[in-house]
C-alpha cells in the first residue's frame, strides 16, 4: 500500500514543472519573505528617522549584543545578565511550584483542606502580581529576595489553580474502574488522581514560566543592578536604543528556550500526551 | 436458601431511588429481580432511560439498592470487589498506560508479583486479539480495539463474573457485529457468569442465552424474559433468529 503511494506522488512530483505560481505558494517562501520584509521594513523606519532617533538599525542591535558579550555593564558581562535574570525565575518558580502544586492537589482531594484555603487565595487570585513590587520593596529591599518573592506571587496562583482543576476534572469513571478492580482509596490517588492530572500541572507551569518572566522584568525595571531587564533599563537611561532593543529580544530568547525545557520534559514525562495535544 | 447451590447471582426486589438537588427523587429502577446461573449469558434488554446501567452498577457494587438486595455465592453484596468486572461503555482505559499497562492493573492493584501478572495480561491480549499491540497506548487504537482492551482488562483480574455496560455502545455497526462474534468467542473460550447490558435487540439474541427485557421510561421494570435456545454460532437471518427478534420487538414497541 505504502510503495504504491509513493510511486503515484514521485510521478506527480517528476510531472510539475517550477513555475512561479508554485514557487509564490510555497509556505516557504512564504515565511522568508515574511520575515525579509519586516527587517527591511525596520530597517527603513531607522535609517529614515521616523521614530527621533528612538529606533537602532537591526545590524546595531546585533553589534550592540555582541558588544555586551565583553564589555561589562555594572560588572557583568552579557551571560552574567542572563544568569542574574534566569537565577531568579528558576528560585522563584521552583518554591511557587513545590509549593502550590502539592497545595492544588490537597485542595482537590480534601474538601476541608479546600475550605480553609480557597476563600482566602480566591482573595488574592486577581492582585497582579506586578502590584505587589512596592510591598516587597519595603518588606525585603532592594535584593534578591524581593524580586524572587514576585516571581512567586505571580506562579502561585496558575501553579495551583491547574493542578487543582486538573484533579477536579477527571472523569469520575475512571475511579470506578480501580474500585471495581479491587483498588482502594489510596490507589485511587496514585494510579488515577495523579497521572490524570499531569498534563494539566505542566500546562500551569508553561503558564507560570511566561508569568515569570514578566515578573522578573518589571522587578529588574523598578530596582537592579543585574538582569536582561536592567540592560533594557540601563539603554533607557543611556538614551541607546540599541541596548534596549537587544535587552527585548534576548529576553524573548531565553523565555523562549525555557519553555522548550517544560515542553521537553513535559513529553519525556507524559508520553501519552505527545499526539493527542499535537504540539 | 436454597436459591445459593443453583445460581451464582440473585438480585431480590431492587429498586432505586436517586435524590437530585437535596428533595427531589429520581424512581431508576422499580422491584427488580434477576437471577443468574453459573457460566450463564444473560442480557439485560431495554431502551434508553430504562435505569439498565444503574441495575449493573448496583451488582458491581458501586451503587447502593434503595431496597432489596444482590447475593453473589450465597453473599450479600457490599460493595466492588474483584470476584465482579466492568467493561464500560466508554471505555474508560488510562492513556497514560500502555495496553500491557491498563491489562494488568487489575492483578497489579491486589499485589499480583510482575512475572505472573505479566503472564496473566498477555494471556489475555491474546485471548482478545491484540498480540502485537502491548506497547501500544489508547490513542493510538480503533473504538473496537479500546474495548479489547477493556474486556482484557476486566478478565485479567480473574473476575467470576463479567459485568458490560453497553459495551459496543459507541462503535459503528459493522465493527458491532464484528466485536459481537468476538465476545462470544471469548466467553466460549473462557466462560464466565456474563450480565451484558444493551438497547439492541438484534446484539442480545445473537450474544445470550437468555434475555431480560426492561420496561422504560423511568423506573425501569421488569417487562419479558425470552430465553435463546439457537446454536451457536448464530445467523441472525435464521428463521428462528427473526422469530424472536419479532416477538421482542413487537412486545417492548409497547413498552415505549
Amino acid at each position: 500500500m505504502s510503495t504504491v503511494a509513493n510511486e503515484i506522488q514521485m510521478v506527480v512530483k517528476e510531472k510539475r514543472p517550477l513555475s512561479l505560481k508554485i514557487v509564490l505558494k510555497n509556505q516557504w517562501f512564504l515565511y522568508t519573505v515574511s520575515i525579509v520584509a519586516f527587517f527591511l521594513v525596520w530597517d527603513y523606519a531607522a535609517t529614515t528617522d521616523v521614530l527621533k532617533g528612538g529606533l537602532a538599525r537591526p545590524y546595531q542591535v546585533l553589534l550592540q549584543s555582541i558588544s555586551m558579550i565583553t564589555d561589562r555593564l555594572a560588572g557583568l558581562s552579557l551571560w552574567g545578565h542572563i544568569w542574574a535574570s534566569t537565577q531568579r525565575i528558576l528560585i522563584g518558580f521552583a518554591v511557587a511550584a513545590v509549593v502550590a502544586v502539592p497545595l492544588g492537589l490537597l485542595m482537590a482531594l480534601n474538601p476541608y483542606i479546600n475550605a480553609v484555603v480557597k476563600p482566602v487565595f480566591d482573595l488574592f487570585k486577581p492582585m497582579p502580581p506586578i502590584a505587589w513590587i512596592s510591598i516587597s520593596i519595603l518588606w525585603f529591599g532592594i535584593g534578591e529576595t524581593s524580586k524572587v518573592f514576585i516571581i512567586v506571587i505571580g506562579t502561585f496562583v496558575p501553579c495551583l489553580l491547574n493542578s487543582y482543576n486538573g484533579v477536579r476534572l477527571i472523569e469520575p469513571q475512571l475511579y470506578d474502574v480501580v474500585r471495581v478492580l479491587g483498588g482502594n482509596r489510596r490507589d485511587e490517588i496514585l494510579q488515577v488522581c495523579f497521572p490524570a492530572a499531569f498534563p494539566a500541572i505542566f500546562a500551569g507551569l508553561q503558564i507560570s514560566l511566561s508569568i515569570a518572566w514578566t515578573c522578573v522584568l518589571a522587578a529588574e525595571l523598578v530596582s537592579s543592578r543585574s538582569g536582561l531587564g536592567f540592560i533594557i533599563f540601563q539603554g533607557m537611561t543611556l538614551s541607546k536604543p540599541a541596548m534596549v532593543l537587544s535587552g527585548m529580544i534576548l529576553i524573548a530568547l531565553v523565555a523562549w528556550l525555557t519553555t522548550l525545557l517544560v515542553t521537553g520534559l513535559e513529553k519525556l514525562l507524559c508520553p501519552w500526551k505527545r499526539e493527542v495535544v499535537g504540539l | 436458601m436454597g436459591e445459593k447451590s443453583e445460581y451464582k447471582i440473585v438480585c431480590e426486589n431492587i429498586s432505586k431511588t436517586f435524590i437530585q438537588k437535596g428533595t427531589q427523587q429520581v424512581h431508576v429502577l422499580e422491584d427488580i429481580s434477576v437471577s443468574v446461573k453459573e457460566n450463564e449469558f444473560v442480557v439485560i434488554l431495554g431502551p434508553g432511560q430504562s435505569g439498565k446501567s444503574t441495575l449493573l452498577r448496583i451488582i458491581a457494587g458501586l451503587e447502593t439498592p434503595t431496597t432489596g438486595r444482590v447475593i453473589l455465592d450465597g453473599q450479600e453484596v457490599s460493595g466492588p470487589g474483584p470476584d465482579r468486572g466492568l467493561v464500560f461503555q466508554s471505555y474508560m482505559l488510562f492513556p497514560w498506560k500502555t495496553v500491557l499497562g491498563n491489562v494488568e492493573i487489575g492483578p497489579k492493584l491486589r499485589g499480583v508479583p510482575k512475572e505472573e501478572r505479566r503472564e496473566t495480561a498477555q494471556h489475555y491480549i491474546n485471548l482478545v486479539g491484540l498480540d502485537g499491540f502491548e506497547k501500544h497506548y489508547p490513542h493510538q487504537l480503533s473504538g473496537g480495539m479500546k474495548q479489547r482492551v477493556g474486556i482484557a482488562r476486566a478478565y485479567a483480574n480473574q473476575p467470576e463474573v463479567m459485568l458490560l455496560d453497553e459495551p459496543f455502545g459507541q462503535l459503528d455497526a459493522q465493527t458491532r457485529y464484528f466485536m459481537e462474534k468476538e465476545i462470544v468467542r471469548i466467553w466460549e473460550a473462557e466462560k464466565r457468569t456474563v450480565l451484558f447490558v444493551t438497547n439492541n435487540i438484534d446484539e442480545a439474541i445473537y450474544v445470550g442465552d437468555r434475555i431480560i427485557s426492561l420496561k422504560g421510561k423511568l423506573p425501569g421494570k421488569m417487562h419479558e424474559v425470552y430465553k435463546v435456545e439457537l446454536p451457536r454460532p448464530r445467523e441472525h437471518t435464521d428463521m428462528k433468529f427473526l422469530q424472536l427478534r419479532h416477538e421482542i420487538t413487537e412486545a417492548s414497541e409497547l413498552t415505549l
